[in-house]
């Protein structure tokens, strides 16, 4: 399935003859979408927000992009009408950005619900304070939230908690190893879902892939890949389980005075905003299979239940709008632009037509190397433009682009999500674990999170690729 | 990183002290008294009546006028006799309960130094007026200006009310003291006034609300007849505790008089102890 904005282009398209795009030109928006790459890659030493770099070459490349005359202005047709649209909207995702509006809304208002911190509180009382089974508790509750809610806000909610109830246990020592652990998980609980982050939303809208098929997918690597994250950070920052009678007794006292209840302000509320929750899961996995809703997308789905949600609060619903993440979805509006520019550039053409050398080695060797490749890239800069372009030109594949169930795309997913556990700027995720890091004034620099994190992202990617080489 | 903040403070607030039990062992009693004699004998048996709760198996050691001259001699015999609990009154060896000013030297240095709380009893040659018979302690309240998590105020609280009697818990807000956090933040451009005066003042009064909640859970399973009640409220610390006292005819009022950072009597239980003197004070 081609995305909606690609079909949008291609209606303009057919109106609007593209001329021929000089070679030297190619290579200026070439050098503009590497300047750009790098710019977000430094973008905490240069101060500024993702939004405005990429929103700066939005402008610029769409400024350039009309006077090499590549842009295909005019009218396009929509159900047989004819509408006037600037060139920059059709190219944006629209189906992208209502899923991570919607979801992000609905998150936020389900949040108040006490939802979270109830189930988050439980099973730090169920671990009775002992902390290897906190690790898997905490290690297991990270990987679910990151795949039903996302993964930013999974690592906010178990890292806030992990600081408040290792201090209470006076454990604090073991917190380093914990949130490491924690923030690397963020990103194998990521691959779960189709909607648990951006670069599957990305690719596997792209290429047509159903919520349920993705889950049957991932699901078997993400129950691996946990088990062996949480075995390897048990090893290496030797978390163990409590030795004592007298070990046992204290931490269970302890954690005794977690009020799992205390979050809740409304029981109704609560229990609306799980079943809520359960539904909106249930919607997102079958908005496939489902009348009407199957035309109407998964953006509709996201905001319709985050509209629903806001009807307990719509008197301060404003409040909520505030706290929605608008770099975020500035960021993605102005990378489609530019990405879109650099298709009529011809510049995703010349990327994959070296990406058609990788592809043409084959299913084994082939997507091995992009899974390798997605995630060295990935680990240093965003990994959103990356899936964002590798799945464009997988979408312009002949036969990639017509097969959901080709590897070469779950090689992007895999690539994308996994290459940010190699440093600490790979994903939004593990930056929120090193903030939260330094936020407790733990040591930890960029070289020091490499050296810890190596390891794991090392056997995660070797799983990954054995994965989608011989089970995918 | 405000959403970092937004769970951190969900989960600390999640974080409540939970009481836990311990009864106060009091085997040995060490009267202090300035009187001699019967009168002295007199005094150790209106104590003993008046800690009956304590039950019979606690042995009575009388200090009379005589045993004692200056402090440090009584500290001697304090050192000697090892008490769980001194029971005295104020102005020991002065004629200054005359005028209800101070404590007396004798225990101002006893509850600073001596590790055992002090019972301070009505001086015995005072007249009460407020009607107290000094018949037992069916009625105790604790005071303090930071309840969340001070077991050991709640457990020596708990051990001294008889059973079926009641125990007040009782936490007062300084009202004033707040009032000038409440006048900095309405200066400051950032903060919401009212937000922050609604919600810290929510929270201040939540966290000794939960605390008692929890006291009374636990001393249930332990104590299934005393009664716990609470009070959490905001005023003028003397003031609202003084009203409370009055208003609910407390036989015992138990509090901390020791503070790490100081040597001179706990801030609030000093004005306290001066001035309540027809209600007998357990001092911690």
């Amino acid at each position: 399935m081609v995305s909606d904005a690609f079909a949008l282009t291609s209606a303009t398209e057919q109106i609007h003859d593209v001329t021929l795009v000089p070679l030297g030109v190619t290579l200026l928006f070439m050098a503009l979408l590497v300047v750009m790459i790098l710019c977000l890659a430094l973008e905490e030493k240069l101060h500024a927000k993702k939004s405005v770099i990429v929103g700066l070459f939005a402008v610029v490349t769409l400024f350039l992009g009309a006077a090499f005359d590549l842009l295909p202005f005019g009218s396009i047709t929509v159900g047989g009408h004819e509408i006037d649209l600037p060139v920059y909207v059709p190219a944006i995702n629209w189906n992208v950005i209502a899923i991570i509006l919607g979801s992000s809304l609905f998150v936020d208002v389900t949040s108040r619900s006490g939802l979270f911190t109830w189930i988050a509180i439980k099973l730090t009382r169920a671990s009775a304070g002992d902390p290897l089974k906190l690790l898997v508790y905490y290690g297991v509750m990270t990987v679910v939230f990151s795949a039903v809610l996302n993964n930013v806000t999974a690592m906010i909610i178990v890292g806030s908690l992990t600081g408040v109830s290792l201090k209470r246990l006076e454990r604090d020592n073991l917190l380093l190893g914990f949130l490491i652990v924690e923030g690397l998980l963020t990103n194998v609980g990521g691959l779960l879902t189709l909607i648990s982050s951006v670069p599957n939303i990305i690719v596997g809208t792209t290429a047509g892939i159903s919520f349920a098929r993705f889950f049957v997918v991932a699901g078997p690597f993400v129950l691996v890949a946990t088990v062996v994250t949480l075995w390897l950070g048990a090893r290496i920052f030797n978390i163990r389980r409590l030795a004592t009678p007298e070990e046992r007794e204290k931490s269970a006292r302890l954690v005794l005075g977690f009020d799992e209840r205390d979050g809740i302000e409304s029981n109704a509320f609560f229990w609306f905003g799980a079943a809520m929750l359960i539904a909106f899961i249930a919607v997102i996995a079958t908005a496939s299979v489902l009348p009407l809703i199957r035309d109407l997308g998964m953006g509709y789905v996201a905001i319709t239940f985050g509209v629903i949600m806001l009807l307990r609060f719509k008197a301060v619903a404003d409040k909520f709008y505030e706290a929605i993440d608008w770099d975020l979805l500035g960021f993605f509006a102005a990378l489609f632009v530019v990405i879109n520019v650099m298709e009529h550039a011809l510049v995703l053409e010349i990327i994959g037509k070296g990406l058609a050398h990788i592809i043409g080695l084959g299913d084994t060797l082939g997507t091995g190397l992009i899974v390798v490749l997605g995630a060295a890239a990935s680990s240093v800069t965003d990994n959103i433009p990356l899936a964002a372009m590798l799945a464009k030109i997988l979408a312009a594949n002949p036969v990639i682009g017509s097969d959901p169930n080709s590897p070469f795309w779950w090689a992007v997913v895999f690539g994308a999500n996994l290459g940010g556990n190699l440093t600490p700027i790979g994903s939004a995720s593990t930056l929120v674990a090193v903030t939260i890091i330094h936020k407790y004034k733990l040591n930890l620099s960029f070289v020091g999170f490499v050296t810890r994190a190596l390891p794991f992202a090392g056997v995660q990617i070797l799983l990954a690729v054995a994965y989608v080489v011989f089970f995918v | 990183m405000t959403r970092v903040d937004q769970f951190e403070s969900a989960f600390r607030a999640a974080d409540k002290p939970v009481f836990e039990f311990l009864q106060p062992v009091v085997e040995r009693v060490l009267v202090v008294t300035d009187l001699r004699g019967a009168s002295a004998t007199a005094f150790r048996d209106q104590a003993r009546d008046f800690l009956a709760v304590l039950g019979n198996g606690v042995q009575w050691d009388l200090d009379d006028g005589d045993s004692f001259d200056t402090i440090k001699v009584l500290l001697e015999r304090v050192n000697e006799r090892k008490p769980d609990l001194i029971c005295t009154y104020r102005n020991l060896h002065s004629e200054a309960w005359r005028w209800p000013y101070s404590l007396g030297e004798y225990l101002d240095v006893l509850t600073q130094i001596v590790a055992c709380p002090v019972l301070v009893l009505p001086h015995p040659l005072v007249t009460r007026t407020n009607g107290h018979t000094l018949q037992g302690t069916d009625i105790v309240m604790a005071v303090t200006t930071h309840l969340a998590g001070d077991d050991s105020l709640v457990n020596n609280a708990a051990g001294f009310t008889n059973d079926d009697g009641t125990l007040w818990l009782a936490h007062v807000e300084d009202e004033r003291g707040f009032g000038r956090f409440i006048d900095a933040i309405s200066k400051i451009d950032a903060i919401d006034t009212d937000t922050a005066r609604e919600r810290i003042l929510a929270q201040m009064l939540k966290e000794p609300g939960d605390y008692i909640r929890s006291c009374r859970e636990v001393i249930v399973t332990h104590r299934p007849t005393v009664h716990v009640q609470k009070i959490v409220t905001v005023g003028s610390r003397l003031t609202e505790f003084r009203r409370l006292i009055d208003q609910y005819s407390v036989d015992l009022l138990v509090m901390h008089t020791k503070d790490e950072d100081q040597s001179a009597m706990h801030g609030l239980a000093y004005p306290l102890a001066v001035e309540l003197r027809e209600t007998p004070l357990l001092l911690l």
